[in-house]
């Protein structure tokens, strides 16, 4: 059984790698493509911030009693990532090659600072406080993440 | 772990509010302008590593421009990558500024005037502000909390500290043997030499590897560094160090040649690990920083190659040769692509945190000039290199780095202008009662 932190960290990777492809495809004004794979990443990262917000912070928060703590951050973070994801998708739309360039650059920088804290701070402190419920959550966070990948 | 401490610098309320980092950004640049000034108007300045030129391009340059870009992001990404808070981010942000741009000032000054005053009131300004950063880092980073992660980057980036502050000692000592005649036990190249690969490879190398370990990787999406290379990198490169510096010190030649090599050799490892990794990118666009960030590691790789030829070939032109490389072309080239991802990130971030629409990172500063840029990065390169065999060709070399860096600090100032009128746009919006 893989820790969070591998589970989670692997997860940001597949989400990148989804990312990169839209981007690709996107750089080649292959519309159609870019929209296909962009919906891919999208389900990708909503099935990530879900499983984040629905299974992992909640147990973080009753572990630690910290509501007001990284997680809120990680919330708001969410929120920024998700607003953002929408101005991508607006961009895919208008078909406007420069503005999905834009975009795209400022999602994976805010994207990426944000999987750092994540993977260097929260996760190895969920690994810390969670120890006992660990292979629990795990395999919640796996269904979490299985199943919105394929919806 | 208590509760308090439990809680790193995970909050918005932590980043520290713009204009810390952004000082160093933009006085930087001015270290570089100052540097090109000096091939200009200074005597044959690279025709020898001991030029009072040379000695006081090599300060602009490693205690200036590279100083302060790295002081200044640091403060920026110790919170986010080994959850650090600095006490009272302003105030540190504010005091290290000064002493470091009147220290690097002083120093540069005075090796280029050949003022001696100047020379050790630099260093000793320098080597405060450097303190206050280093002594602010070292509580913010005991007051962090110990977690166990899989990736080096958080221990790496303590180690580089430990390479700034033996720089800083070294220097010192330096100043006050040339300035005050303080009576060293060691010959004066010698200690000039720990000074430098000190400076090079615990303070600079081992922070552009911590760096690298988190940012290739991750910005540029590409496989991650192999665990067992990070892991023993810095680690190896911190004893290789010590051990060189000992061999120098007790004058054992071969012994400190082959810890020379090897201590080259695994900074070649790096070098060629990272293009690698980079040429497996998934990124199918890479932009002007991404291949001026790979130009930076063959830069690396050939100053290398210069400084191997030094090591037994002791001409004067491959040791400025080696330094003109590494500094201009390796870490000048890799500090100047970070930078235009790190200032319209940071823009982008504050406006957005303060509930502004904030326009995207290529509308806060587009790609062309960036490109120009960097483009002139390289031509400066060429011309500084050949400046070392051709020495007519220094103020040619000169004038263009004047330009060079004057333009980049021109596009950062773009972005603080875009940044600006975001902010005055969105202001009658927010002023509507709502």
């Amino acid at each position: 059984m893989s820790t969070i932190a591998e589970l989670m960290t692997h997860d940001h990777r597949a989400c990148d790698h989804d990312f990169a492809r839209a981007e690709t495809l996107a750089a080649k004004a292959d519309w159609s493509g870019a929209a296909e794979a962009l919906d891919a990443f999208a389900r990708a990262l909503n099935a990530h911030f879900d499983a984040e917000e629905q299974h992992l912070f909640p147990a973080f928060e009753a572990a630690t009693g910290m509501t007001h703590g990284p997680t809120h951050v990680m919330r708001a973070e969410h929120r920024d990532m998700r607003d953002a994801l929408e101005r991508l998708q607006a961009a895919l739309r208008a078909q406007d090659g420069d503005d999905f360039a834009g975009e795209a650059e400022t999602l994976l920088i805010m994207m990426q600072q944000h999987n750092m804290k994540e993977e260097n701070m929260l996760y190895p402190m969920c690994e810390a406080h969670l120890a006992r419920v660990q292979d629990e959550l795990c395999t919640l966070l796996s269904q979490a993440l299985a199943a919105e990948h394929t919806a | 772990m208590s509760k308090a401490k439990a809680n790193p610098g995970l909050a918005y309320e932590d980043t520290p509010p713009l204009s810390a980092p952004l000082r160093f950004f933009l006085t930087a640049p001015l270290f570089g302008i100052c540097a090109g000034l000096v091939l200009i108007f200074g005597d044959d300045v690279l025709s020898s590593r001991w030029t009072p030129g040379a000695l006081a391009v090599v300060h602009l340059f490693a205690a200036g421009f590279m100083l302060q870009v790295m002081v200044g992001a640091l403060q920026q990404i110790l919170p986010v990558v080994a959850g650090a808070r600095f006490p009272a981010p302003m105030s540190i942000a504010a005091i290290s500024h000064v002493l470091l741009l009147l220290g690097a000032s002083g120093l540069a000054g005075g090796f280029a005037l050949g003022v001696v005053d100047a020379l050790i009131g630099g260093a000793v300004l320098l080597v405060t502000g450097i303190s206050v950063f280093l002594v602010a880092g070292l509580i913010s980073l005991l007051r962090s909390p110990s977690l166990k992660t899989n990736s080096h980057a958080p221990r790496d980036l303590r180690l580089a500290l430990v390479g700034l502050g033996v720089t800083a000692v070294l220097g010192l000592i330096l100043a006050l043997t040339l300035g005050a005649g303080l009576s060293l036990p060691l010959p004066l190249p010698t200690v000039v030499d720990m000074h430098a690969a000190w400076g090079w490879l615990g303070w600079g190398g081992t922070l552009l590897a911590a760096t690298s370990w988190v940012v290739v990787p991750m910005f540029q999406i590409t496989p991650g560094y192999p665990a067992r290379f990070t892991r023993w990198w810095a680690p190896g490169v911190l004893a290789g160090l010590v051990l060189w510096s000992l061999a120098h010190a007790l004058e054992t030649k071969v012994t400190g040649m082959v810890l020379g090599v090897a201590l080259v050799a695994v900074f070649a490892a790096f070098a060629l690990l990272t293009l690698h990794l980079q040429s497996r990118t998934r990124r199918s666009t890479p932009d002007a920083p991404f291949r001026a960030f790979r130009g930076a590691m063959g830069a690396m790789l050939a100053g290398l190659l210069a400084l191997s030829i030094n090591l037994v070939h002791d001409a004067d032109h491959w040791s400025v040769l080696a330094g003109v490389l590494i500094l201009h072309g390796g870490f000048g080239g890799a500090i100047s692509s970070m930078l235009y991802k790190i200032v319209p990130f940071l823009a982008w971030l504050h406006l957005t945190q303060a509930g502004v629409r904030a326009p995207n990172m290529k509308k806060l500063l587009p790609d062309t000039p960036v490109r120009q840029q960097l483009r002139l990065h390289l031509a400066v390169l060429l011309a500084l290199v050949l400046a070392v065999f051709v020495s007519a060709l220094g103020p040619l070399a000169g004038m263009l780095m004047v330009l060079e860096f004057g333009w980049l600090l021109f596009n950062l100032v773009r972005v603080l202008h875009a940044w600006k009128s975001a902010r005055e746009a969105d202001e009658p919006l927010r002023a509507r009662p709502s």
